[in-house]
């Protein structure tokens, strides 16, 4: 048999060529499967129970399946939820703005003061109270803010005080900053860190000032990556249900306590998924807007 | 003749144990063009960087117009530079960036705009004014780094290897250009540069630097054809360095004997070589003549061919002397089509006396 292997050849090594791409395809959805299985099965399923549980009704203390508006009016009519909502926003974003503020100067001097090694050390430092249960650290803070506590004996001595710290707003915050302080420190070192430094220059030899150079060069070119951190920041504390239970006195209740309270109250689950749907759609809002602000480009 | 704008003396600057620049003396006058030149870690972006005061010297004065700028911070003074990376800020447009520098010193909103758009229609980028500056090409985005550092009408320009990132037909238009902005504006441009083309092209002098010491200083041409010592010998042009001994010496001629002959070497400056000392000359690669016999000239090798090299009209010749050594021709590509050489194949290098360039002891 005479076939010419040359013409033979190239189809077979081309349909070879896209039996390999088929492989490769595979293996990259084979490759994302676990994280979409764990998604849909521990995230989008919940979440639809959640949307679908705050339409459910409760009789006789118990939860039954239903389609009524009765709890989003109820929920909606009610002062004290909003008080709570207001609350709950006011709380975290003050936190956020204080935690924003506190950690900069500590973020500058790791990013642009000290040497790599020391950076490294410092982020370690920085990530070792996420070993401690963040319980723990939050009743450590009875000790230092109790009237009793190390503040206030401090300042008896200068003949101040004692003030009430704890069961108040101030509570609360601290609270806050306590979980959210060093993520935040770490996030805007990093983004601190990545600045090119010769923009930075740049600004100095043009005759701007050091200060100066911070708000106009140096934050700008950290937009991005302080967004994010601010982000991280008000999720993490206008979802927290442990500092304002237990350093704030949970009254007035923040939206978290509110639910543990509604489901306690009389069974009332389907409320309380008003509240966490509630909670949801504004994280979203806010990571959403958070995220398209720290990606938006100039117009050209 | 013009006034020094800045003088360096004795500038030392160490980072630790490193020496970055040492015992610097020289002065930069007003309205001149220098370019510092040398390869790389030889100190030349830390002079530049010293007098745009974001390094300070470890020991001595630099003085601008005769105040001492040792603890002038960078952004008290009006040395604006130009980067290599361009350092354009990424968050504003075109025209912000160029306003940048008048911003800082408080100039009016609507003055500054015109002024940083004057200066855009100047560098002929007006059209992209209000551009992103990561939509600009390479060449316009050095023309909004140039503008920027020209709007607020400095004594000096400091330029860090500012086309080095920019293909070879960009270069030489913005060599033209920059030369003409500089003779327009009659400011001081100090030019730092690995590039002799460019260094060559531009300065009015140069400054060649050497592992932190200046090696020479003058104008292109005298550097080109009469190097001071080896090292400015070795990294500039196409440069045949022979050694020898002195064998006998005149006002006019010194003699040296070396491996590979004899020859002569016409003396100018000031060199009083001594009989029997070790010394060095440059002939350069060009002003080599080249013969298939053994020509009449004192001065005068044989050689075998290596390999050759065309750029253009001009062809490099590398040779091997009896001793090893390479040796350097470069002749019109025109003549040595007439001479019909061969690979490995006899070949005499002559010149005159005058055309060699005696480099002292060494």
């Amino acid at each position: 048999m005479s076939v010419s292997k040359q013409p033979a050849k190239t189809p077979s090594s081309d349909s070879k060529s896209a039996r390999q791409r088929q492989k490769s395809d595979l293996f990259q959805q084979v490759l994302r499967l676990p994280i979409v299985i764990w998604q849909s099965l521990f995230f989008i399923a919940p979440l639809f129970f959640l949307v679908a549980m705050s339409f459910f009704i409760v009789r006789n203390y118990r939860m039954t399946e239903a389609f009524e508006m009765k709890n989003w009016l109820k929920m909606m009519s009610r002062d004290y939820f909003w008080d709570s909502y207001g609350l709950t926003i006011g709380l975290a974003t003050l936190a956020t703005l204080v935690v924003m503020i506190v950690a900069f100067p500590a973020a500058y001097t790791l990013a642009f003061r000290v040497s790599e090694n020391t950076r490294r050390w410092a982020i370690f430092l920085l990530i070792i109270p996420f070993f401690t249960s963040y319980l723990v650290r939050i009743f450590s803070w009875y000790v230092i803010l109790a009237e009793s506590g190390v503040i206030n004996a401090m300042l008896g001595y200068i003949g101040l005080g004692p003030y009430i710290m704890l069961n108040t707003k101030f509570g609360t915050i601290v609270g806050y900053m306590t979980l959210t302080l060093p993520l935040v420190i770490i996030l805007q070192t990093f983004s601190l860190a990545n600045i090119d430094r010769r923009l930075v220059e740049a600004a100095y030899n043009l005759g701007c000032r050091p200060w100066r150079t911070i708000i106009r060069v140096v934050l700008p070119l950290a937009k991005t990556g302080f967004i994010i951190a601010a982000v991280f920041c008000f999720i993490l504390s206008f979802g927290d249900f442990v500092s304002p239970y237990y350093l704030g006195g949970s009254k007035p209740p923040t939206l978290p306590i509110l639910i543990v309270d509604t489901v306690k109250s009389g069974q009332q689950w389907p409320r309380a998924a008003v509240v966490a749907v509630v909670m949801m759609v504004t994280l979203f809002i806010v990571a959403f807007g958070g995220i398209a602000a720290a990606y938006r480009r100039r117009n050209a | 003749m013009a006034d020094a704008l800045v003088e360096f003396d004795s500038v030392v600057k160490r980072f630790g144990d490193f020496t970055a620049v040492e015992t610097m003396n020289f002065t930069i006058d007003e309205g001149e063009f220098i370019a510092i030149m040398g390869p790389s870690g030889c100190g030349k972006t830390t002079t530049l960087r010293m007098l745009a005061g974001l390094e300070a010297p470890s020991e001595g004065e630099i003085r601008m117009q005769g105040r001492v700028m040792n603890n002038v911070p960078p952004h008290e003074r009006d040395t604006p530079m130009v980067w290599q990376s361009l350092a354009l800020f990424p968050f504003l447009n075109a025209r912000e960036n160029v306003e940048f520098g008048l911003e800082m010193r408080g100039v009016d909103v609507a003055i500054r705009k015109k002024k940083a758009l004057e200066w855009l229609d100047r560098l002929e980028i007006g059209e992209f004014a209000e551009r992103d500056i990561n939509s600009l090409s390479g060449g316009q985005k050095q023309r909004v780094a140039l503008a920027r550092s020209l709007v607020t009408e400095p004594k000096i320009l400091l330029l860090d290897e500012p086309l080095s990132a920019l293909d070879a037909n960009l270069v030489i238009r913005m060599q033209s250009m920059l030369t003409r902005l500089q003779r327009e504006l009659g400011i001081t441009f100090v030019y730092v540069t690995h590039s002799q083309s460019e260094a060559f092209a531009m300065a009015d002098r140069v400054v060649i630097m050497s592992r932190g010491h200046i090696a020479q200083i003058g104008m292109p041409k005298d550097i080109y054809r009469a190097p001071e010592n080896r090292f400015v010998a070795e990294f500039v042009g196409r440069n045949n360095i022979i050694s020898g001994t002195v064998t006998s010496t005149s006002s006019k001629v010194v003699t040296i004997d070396g491996n590979l002959g004899q020859f002569e070497v016409a003396l100018a400056g000031d060199h009083q070589p001594i009989v029997g000392d070790v010394a060095s000359f440059v002939i350069a690669a060009d002003l080599v003549h080249l013969s298939t016999t053994k020509p009449k000239a004192t001065n005068n090798i044989e050689c075998s061919l290596i390999s050759e090299e065309f750029i253009g009209s001009v062809v490099t010749l590398f040779l091997e002397t009896p001793d090893g050594s390479e040796f350097k021709v470069q002749i019109q590509e025109r003549e040595l089509s007439d001479m019909d050489l061969k690979h490995m194949g006899r070949v005499f290098v002559s010149w005159e006396s005058d055309r060699a360039h005696f480099l002292g002891a060494g």
